[in-house]
């Protein structure tokens, strides 16, 4: 094993600045330069222990964490600019169609299923590992140093930081070094008094918080990332509509689409039940603030029964989910549902009620209408067109001009055929294969475009009539539940606080010294900054003047700049340790 | 309901700030070209001296002379002030002009231009700065106005995105400079940026106040979550004006300082090399830098907390990568790895700088293509 740092602890996550020279007191963890030379200097010959130490010291290096962060950040690019599966289908399906042999090609690298393919996997995971790496060995670290007394004072301040000499004549020696680290403590440092040859010193210590953040800030982001994973496996989302009047019940036949998680189980489901009361939907008149037919508001009356409790009335909407044990609904979408009756030139009713009708992505709420009636006879018949709440039927064909429904119609053609559900190859409800079914004429047996207004009814050569009783409006709900939800935003909160002591505890030595030198005492203050630390100088000349005014006030203070010129300690007796 | 009165006023206060800030930009440049004037004055000034005291070789004026040769090289901003004796050599400069008919009006500008105050108009950099105070006043004023009219928060589509947080902008420089006057230098290249967005703003992004879409309403998360995401805009902004700046002088520094060995004016990047004379070092920019964008990254941090929050509460989930949540991800990210690069060797200062400058380009993306082109949740630029 040639690695030449015998140190797993590289610290070099902090951001401590440079120190300067080599101070005696420095434990030498939290430079990254000694790292760098061990892992230059272990590349020749390792032999397959050696080898796979080497890599995880790579792994776990901090250049290696630059490079996976940086590489995170450009694996997610193609994620926002090629539709995902997991946000919108419908435009990864329609890519494909539009793109052919390129669509195939970045389907097979996983460019529409970004943040679930293995290259993205397999760095935010190797980034995982790397960071879990760096931080264990320096919790062990981090902890023996909180226990740990503040490291003795250094035998030369001159060098250090803001440093004060100051001679006070006169002065009680050790009065002053107990009123500096009675002053040290109060300002929350770690002060230690040490004896030492030819006085006595304060070492003192603040901002290991810092670290202590800096470490709380990792951890809690793999907490972020554990509890995510718990999440996905035990979570369940699905989606439902309901028409105004219509109910719904918590369990999974009732659900237009559903997903869970591979954990998730059926029986965890909440039992609740609830009836669409009403859906109103506002608009931007014309002649009001802002664009005509944005919308203002959405709410959804519901009736909501959940196990034991009474009845209640509830109003969901955007933003203002409904909670209830165990899972949560959101108002996600709404449409019109108008109710068609059908019936076949037999005088059978083979469609009644309310028809839920999908918009076609316009703002103004023009949508398709799909009916299929498979009892129809003579032939299954199939009903296909517009709905339009304010319509109009022009040379751009049927549409509607506002969202509301000022002017409701229909505008419909009918057919009738194999309607294809006899192959037993599960149909999309809202789709309907035209190419099998014969378009039904009218009375006067020509090709005919249908329009109906509320209480009309139309008959059609055959004996088919089609009417139009009434309107309904439909909302789109997902029903939700993630247990880890709750844990996922404590790491985070967590991390975030670690990351504010991380960034903005300054972390910091001070020193006092008090020796008997040539017949007058001398103080001696200066600090070392371990981080960016821009008040530390001033901090301790503060120090400095607090303690000669607090000693008798009647020298001014001598405060010298850092270099002072007569500060030179080796006049002085050499200080050792008191240890 | 909409205040039309408070609106007009709105959009009216706007482009007057617009125009006050095309002022102030001008008085920002202005005082950038005339300190690039004073140092070549300078320069010219103790050259000549120079030349002067060569032939003379008078007892007397030598020590005068050699005295504010010093003083004038302190002009170009560099820490020469902390040598002895050259505290006094301006006065010097003035006093010796008597024996020498070409110096001492020269001179004597050089000195004045550090300390405006001396001479008796008001100097560009200060008219500037007041203007700037004055078009930032008006600034707030249309955004708040913005608010009263709408009652709601100022920021709800681009529009007042941008207009908010180019002002949040200059109150941070504002107030950072107020005290620090020698940043007052950097103006231009703050001011620059805010006049750049707010044009765009008034051309391209403005739409009539109007009321809260429903995605927006009922939720005090829009105070929270996009208050928070203009100030990261904000400081990122900032963060990358003042990375910008870091990564030139250091370039400058490190020319300037080969060729000390040889030349005894160093030069380099002509009038532009004057400007960045006059602004901090490298390293105090840098150490600048890291203040802003580590509260950059917090605030980053906390949009996407409060999004994820926000997003659960509106749809249904805390994460969903839409395109904005991907390109807030990736901006955390690229931040994260500039905070942690600064703690790498290697990567200390320069590559670091780079990393947040790249932070910042994905901030913009963010911001301008993600808003317009790519389709997602957080369609609210209320535009097409």
């Amino acid at each position: 094993m040639s690695e030449k740092n015998p140190r797993p602890d590289r610290g070099i996550r902090t951001d401590d600045a440079e120190r300067p020279g080599t101070g005696p007191a420095e434990s030498g963890s939290w430079s990254s330069k000694p790292e760098v030379d061990g892992k230059r200097a272990a590349v020749p010959s390792l032999g397959l222990r050696g080898t796979l130490l080497f890599l995880w010291r790579q792994l776990t290096s901090m250049q290696t964490a630059l490079v996976l962060l940086m590489l995170l950040a450009v694996a997610a690019i193609p994620g926002s600019l090629y539709p995902q599966r997991s946000v919108n289908p419908a435009l990864t399906e329609q890519f494909l169609k539009e793109n052919g042999r390129w669509g195939e090609i970045l389907d097979a690298l996983g460019f529409f299923e970004v943040f679930s393919s293995p290259w993205f996997s397999a760095i935010y995971l190797l980034l995982f590992i790397s960071l879990i790496g760096c931080i264990v060995p320096r919790v062990g670290v981090h902890l023996r140093q909180l226990r740990a007394k503040p490291p003795r004072t250094p035998s030369r301040l001159t060098r250090f930081t803001g440093y004060t000499r100051l001679e006070l004549p006169g002065a009680q020696a050790d009065s002053l070094i107990e009123t500096a680290h009675r002053s040290l403590r109060r300002s929350r440092y770690r002060a230690e008094v040490r004896e030492e040859k030819a006085g006595r010193s304060v070492s003192a210590e603040r901002g290991l918080l810092r670290e202590t953040g800096n470490l709380l800030f990792h951890i809690a982001l793999v907490g972020v990332l554990v509890c995510i994973a718990g999440g996905t496996l035990t979570s369940y989302r699905g989606q439902v509509t309901v028409v105004e009047g219509g109910g719904f019940a918590n369990s999974l036949t009732q659900y237009d689409s559903f997903e869970s998680g591979a954990w998730f189980d059926e029986n965890d489901m909440p039992d609740f039940r609830f009836t669409l009361e009403e859906f109103r939907a506002t608009y931007v008149q014309p002649g009001e603030a802002g664009k005509v037919g944005e919308p203002r508001s959405f709410e959804a009356d519901v009736q909501v029964t959940t196990p034991g409790q009474e009845q209640e009335s509830r109003t969901v909407q955007v933003n203002k989910p409904l909670h209830v044990p165990g899972a949560s609904m959101y108002l996600l979408g709404n449409g019109y549902a108008p109710e068609i009756t059908v019936t076949d030139p037999e005088g059978t009713v083979v469609a009644e009620g309310p028809l839920i009708t999908v918009p076609m992505g316009d703002t103004n709420y023009t949508s398709q209408v799909v009916l299929k009636a498979p009892d129809a006879q003579p032939e299954q018949t199939a009903v296909v067109g517009f709905f339009l709440p304010t319509g109009t039927i022009d040379e751009q064909g049927p549409r509607s001009l506002y969202p509301d429904a000022l002017d409701p119609q229909l505008a419909l053609t009918v057919y009738q055929g194999d309607l294809g559900l006899d192959s037993g190859v599960p149909q999309n409800a809202y789709e309907v294969d035209l190419t099998t079914l014969t378009q039904v004429p009218g009375e006067d047996g020509d090709p005919v475009l249908i329009r109906l207004y509320p209480g009309q009814e139309y008959s059609l050569a055959d004996g088919t009539t089609v009417s139009f009783d009434g309107l309904k409006r439909y909302a789109a709900f997902d029903i939700a539940h993630n247990p880890f939800e709750r844990w996922i935003l404590i790491s985070a909160l967590v991390a975030v606080g670690g990351l504010i002591l991380s960034l903005f505890v300054p972390r910091r030595r001070l020193w006092v010294r008090v020796r008997e030198q040539g017949g007058t005492t001398v103080l001696e203050v200066a600090g070392l900054a371990r981080s960016d630390d821009p008040a530390l100088a001033d901090d301790v000349k503060a120090l400095a003047s607090r303690l000669s005014e607090a000693h008798d006030g009647q020298r001014l203070p001598d405060a010298a700049p850092s270099g002072h010129p007569e500060a030179d300690a080796s006049d002085g007796p050499r200080e050792g340790s008191a240890q | 309901m909409i205040n039309q009165q408070l609106a007009e006023l709105s959009n009216l206060a706007i482009v007057v700030t617009i125009v006050l800030y095309v002022l102030a930009l001008i008085g920002f440049g202005a005082d950038l070209a005339s300190s690039s004037q004073r140092r070549s004055d300078a320069r010219l000034a103790a050259q000549e001296r120079k030349e002067a005291q060569e032939r003379e070789m008078s007892p007397a004026s030598v020590g005068a002379s050699g005295a504010e040769a010093e003083g004038a090289t302190a002009v170009g901003g560099t820490a020469v002030a902390a040598r002895p004796g050259a505290a006094s050599a301006g006065s010097a400069g003035s006093g010796a002009g008597g024996s020498d008919s070409l110096a001492p009006g020269t001179a004597g500008t050089g000195t004045a231009g550090e300390t405006p105050a001396g001479s008796g108009g008001m100097s560009a950099q200060r008219f500037a700065f007041l203007l700037a105070s004055a078009a930032t006043v008006l600034h707030l004023i249309g955004v708040i106005s913005r608010a009263l009219a709408t009652q709601r928060v100022p920021w709800a589509n681009m529009y007042e995105f941008a207009t908010t947080s180019t002002a949040i902008v200059m109150v941070a420089f504002l107030a950072f400079s107020v005290r620090r006057t020698e940043l007052r230098a950097l103006g231009t290249f703050v001011v620059g940026p805010v006049l750049l967005v707010l044009l765009l703003a008034q051309t391209f992004w403005i739409v009539p106040a109007a009321e809260l879409t429903p995605s927006l309403q009922n939720s005090h998360w829009i105070y929270i979550h996009i208050g928070v995401a203009i100030m990261a805009t904000a400081l990122s902004i900032l963060g990358a004006v003042v990375a910008s700046m870091q990564l030139l002088q250091a370039k400058h520094e490190r020319v300037l300082a080969e060729r000390a060995a040889t030349e005894e004016f160093p030069e380099h990047w002509g009038r532009f090399g004057h400007v960045l004379d006059r602004l901090p070092s490298s390293s105090s920019l840098e150490a600048l830098s890291f203040r802003i964008h580590s509260v950059a990254f917090v605030c980053w941090t906390f949009t996407l907390i409060f999004g994820a929050i926000w997003a659960r509460e509106a749809w249904g989930r805390f994460w969903g990568w839409d395109p904005k949540e991907v390109w807030t991800f990736i901006i955390w990210v690229i931040y994260a790895a500039y905070l942690h690069a600064r703690a790498t060797g290697g990567f200390r200062g320069s590559r670091a700088a780079g990393l947040a400058l790249a932070g910042f380009v994905a901030v913009v993306f963010n911001y301008t293509i993600v808003n317009t082109v790519i389709n997602g949740l957080h369609s609210y630029s209320g535009l097409g």
